[in-house]
């Protein structure tokens, strides 16, 4: 049992807190490494943004952190689990399941299912009643401004209402880590302003560690600490006051 | 409703290839069970339907008339009728010959195409003796069909030879150039190698054709306690002396069955259909079913990062193929009716037991889950940290 990251942290206790982690991708005969010995931690309660340029390495150290793919070195200790990579796929999965949120930049619902079933889905996979997920699924549609939304398809629904309901899927299940991988880069300024806000609030609320991948500076208004990562490497990390009426200029 | 049968109904575009491929296959070993069990049944119907007990034919033989000599010596006729439980004897007599429609002249202006083509068939002739309660009138005859056939030249056609021997009830018929006339249709006696005439063995007597040589044809036998069946069938096959052999009425129609779907080409046939109708219906629904999920491929990772389990997605897809080998099973169902619905139109009538319907069915779900368990390889793509970009 590791001693930094807690499950169920209080506002600035570690969440998560990785170790020279490193990763190398083969292509064609050579390796390149693409993260270089990062250090990272997150707290609970912050909104953490990880910016940096293109090909940086932001999504691969997200998929490090959460268990989706393996690094050549380092550790990450997560919640209350020591080391997560010593755990098998099957206990990872296990632990995502029931810890952590993902938002993608694409939405990836099931044109089949309509807001309501998208969410109950993995509510059910967790375990819960029928009827229990159907009300945390009404909560969490209703907590993102879709409660007259449930009944709808995807192709009834405008992008921003898709990831507001990609989001609500992710909170439902109350996660202690959620991860958005350019969470807002499909949507217009408006939306865009929703879905941080969003992100912010399960920080805030929820005491949610929020890790945010974004290459939009324009959301640093919002986070308690913004990580600057260039070329595999952290470049600074800046603790700063958040400001949740912050504007995003629609252009 | 889960995910899998949600999927299956809201794109059900994308698994129609499928589904068609597995109805297909369904109504290509469902049309075949159906017409050679139709086939069979028309000729066991004569045999169910009869009102004799018993039943005498040479040895060997299984059916009343398809399929090699099936008749006995006339001299056995009064050895079987000294058994003192028999009440009745009589041989099936039957003929055969060239029929022809006669075609009344159209009244001018009238539509040149419609009803009077002009047709000419091989026919097959049974007869009745035509008193009502004889043991040659099969029991579903009513008295008034039996009473039309005793009219001279009256003969009975069945429904569904109406449109081959181009007559309907009423008219008049040239049956190997003597004038006969349609007194009588019946029902459910369908024949689709050759369509058969009833008449009475005094019509066929009058048109020249009774046999009155030392063969006759089946032997007809009513005895007084129809349970007791088996024991004067056995009585009767001790004293057979390797001439003839008897039969209940209910191990005829067995045998006579039997004998059909053991007829080696029809077996070929149906395993080469069976065999084929796998083969083509795995291979599409394969194809099928992993284009169908990778085009999910990215909602199912997305339900991976989540933390649902590659288990559970292999389940998903399970239900799936179910689903599409349920739907495969209705659309078949559908397809064969419709098949058999045209046959019927063309006086074929099929029958399908329903041992093989479900059979037929079960094959068709298996396909659907064994095209599933090969499509579940594609899963390895729902990588979610593809989705991480
Ligand atoms: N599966 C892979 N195989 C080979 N190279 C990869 C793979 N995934 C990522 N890379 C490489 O690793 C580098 C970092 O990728 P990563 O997706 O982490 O960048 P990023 O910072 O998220 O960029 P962006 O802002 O464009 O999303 C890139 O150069 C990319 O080409
Ligand atoms: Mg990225």
């Amino acid at each position: 049992m590791n001693t930094h990251t807690k499950v169920h942290g209080k506002h600035g206790d570690f969440a998560i807190e990785a170790k020279g982690l490193v990763k190398r991708f083969k292509t064609g005969r050579s390796w390149v490494e693409v993260l270089k010995g990062v250090d990272f931690d997150a707290r609970h309660g912050d909104l953490t943004m990880v910016m940096g340029p293109s090909g940086s390495g932001k999504s691969t150290l997200i998929a490090n952190l959460s268990g989706l793919l393996k690094p050549e070195e380092g550790r990450v200790d997560i919640l209350d689990v020591d080391d997560l990579w010593t755990y098998g796929s099957g206990r990872i999965d296990k632990f995502r399941l029931d810890h952590c949120g993902f938002i993608f930049q694409g939405f990836n619902l099931f044109p089949s299912l309509t807001a309501l079933q998208q969410v109950m889905t993995v509510l059910k996979y967790q375990g819960l009643s029928s009827a229990d997920a159907k009300k945390r699924a009404t909560t969490a549609l209703e907590e993102v401004g879709l409660g007259h939304r449930l009944h709808q398809r995807p192709n009834a629904l405008s992008g921003g209402e898709k990831q507001r309901v990609a989001i609500a899927r992710a909170l439902a299940k109350d996660p202690q880590i959620l991860f958005a991988d350019e969470p807002t880069s499909a949507l217009d300024g408006e939306n865009g302003q929703v879905v941080i806000r969003l992100l912010r609030r399960a920080a805030t609320e929820h005491g949610a560690a929020v890790i945010c991948v974004t290459h939009d500076p324009r959301l640093e208004a919002w986070a308690d600490r913004v990580i600057h990562i260039e070329d595999g490497r952290i470049l600074d990390d800046q603790r700063r006051t958040p400001d949740p009426d912050a504007q995003l200029a629609s252009h | 409703m889960s995910l899998a049968l949600s999927t299956l109904l809201y794109e059900w575009r994308r698994y129609m290839a499928a589904v068609v491929a597995l109805a297909f296959s369904g109504l290509l070993v469902l049309a075949q069970v159906g017409m050679f069990m139709g086939i069979g049944k028309a000729f066991t119907a004569q045999i169910d339907r009869a009102r004799a007990d018993i039943m005498i034919l040479s040895p060997g033989a299984t059916a009343l008339f398809n399929g090699g000599p099936s008749g006995v010596p006339r001299r056995i006729m009064p050895v079987v009728y000294q058994h003192p439980e028999v009440l009745a004897v009589a041989d099936l007599d039957g003929s055969g010959g060239r029929w022809q429609n006669i075609v009344k002249d159209k009244e001018p202006g009238g539509d040149p195409a419609a009803p009077g083509a002009k047709k000419m068939e091989f026919v097959n002739v049974t007869t009745i003796d035509a008193m009502p309660g004889a043991v040659t009138v099969p029991v579903d005859y009513s008295d008034d069909l039996v009473e039309a056939l005793r009219q001279p030249y009256a003969v009975a056609v069945d429904q569904t030879a109406l449109g081959r021997l181009g007559v309907k009830l009423g008219d008049q018929a040239s049956y190997n150039g003597k004038t006969v006339r349609v007194a009588a249709v019946t029902q459910g006696y369908p024949n689709m190698m050759q369509a058969t005439v009833v008449m009475s063995r005094d019509t066929l007597r009058m048109l020249g054709e009774a046999n009155t040589g030392e063969r006759v044809g089946p032997l007809m036998v009513q005895i007084k306690d129809p349970a007791r069946a088996p024991i004067v069938v056995a009585q009767l096959n001790s004293i057979s002396n390797g001439q003839f052999k008897a039969w209940t009425r209910q191990d005829l129609a067995e045998a006579n069955e039997g004998a059909m779907m053991k007829e080696s080409f029809i077996a070929i046939m149906l395993g080469f259909s069976l065999f084929l109708g796998v083969l083509i219906g795995v291979a599409i629904t394969w194809q099928t079913l992993r284009g169908a999920i990778m085009a999910n491929i990215k909602e199912f990772a997305s339900l991976r990062a989540l933390g649902v389990a590659m288990g559970s997605l292999r389940w998903i897809v399970l239900e799936l193929s179910f689903w599409v080998g349920i739907a495969g099973v209705l659309a078949a169902f559908v397809l064969t009716w419709g098949v058999s619905l045209l046959a019927a139109g063309s006086g074929l009538t099929m029958s399908f037991p329903p041992m093989m319907v479900m059979m037929v069915s079960l094959m068709l779900i298996v396909i659907a889950l064994l095209s599933g368990l090969l499509s579940l390889g594609v899963l390895k793509n729902s990588q979610p940290a593809d989705l991480l970009r």
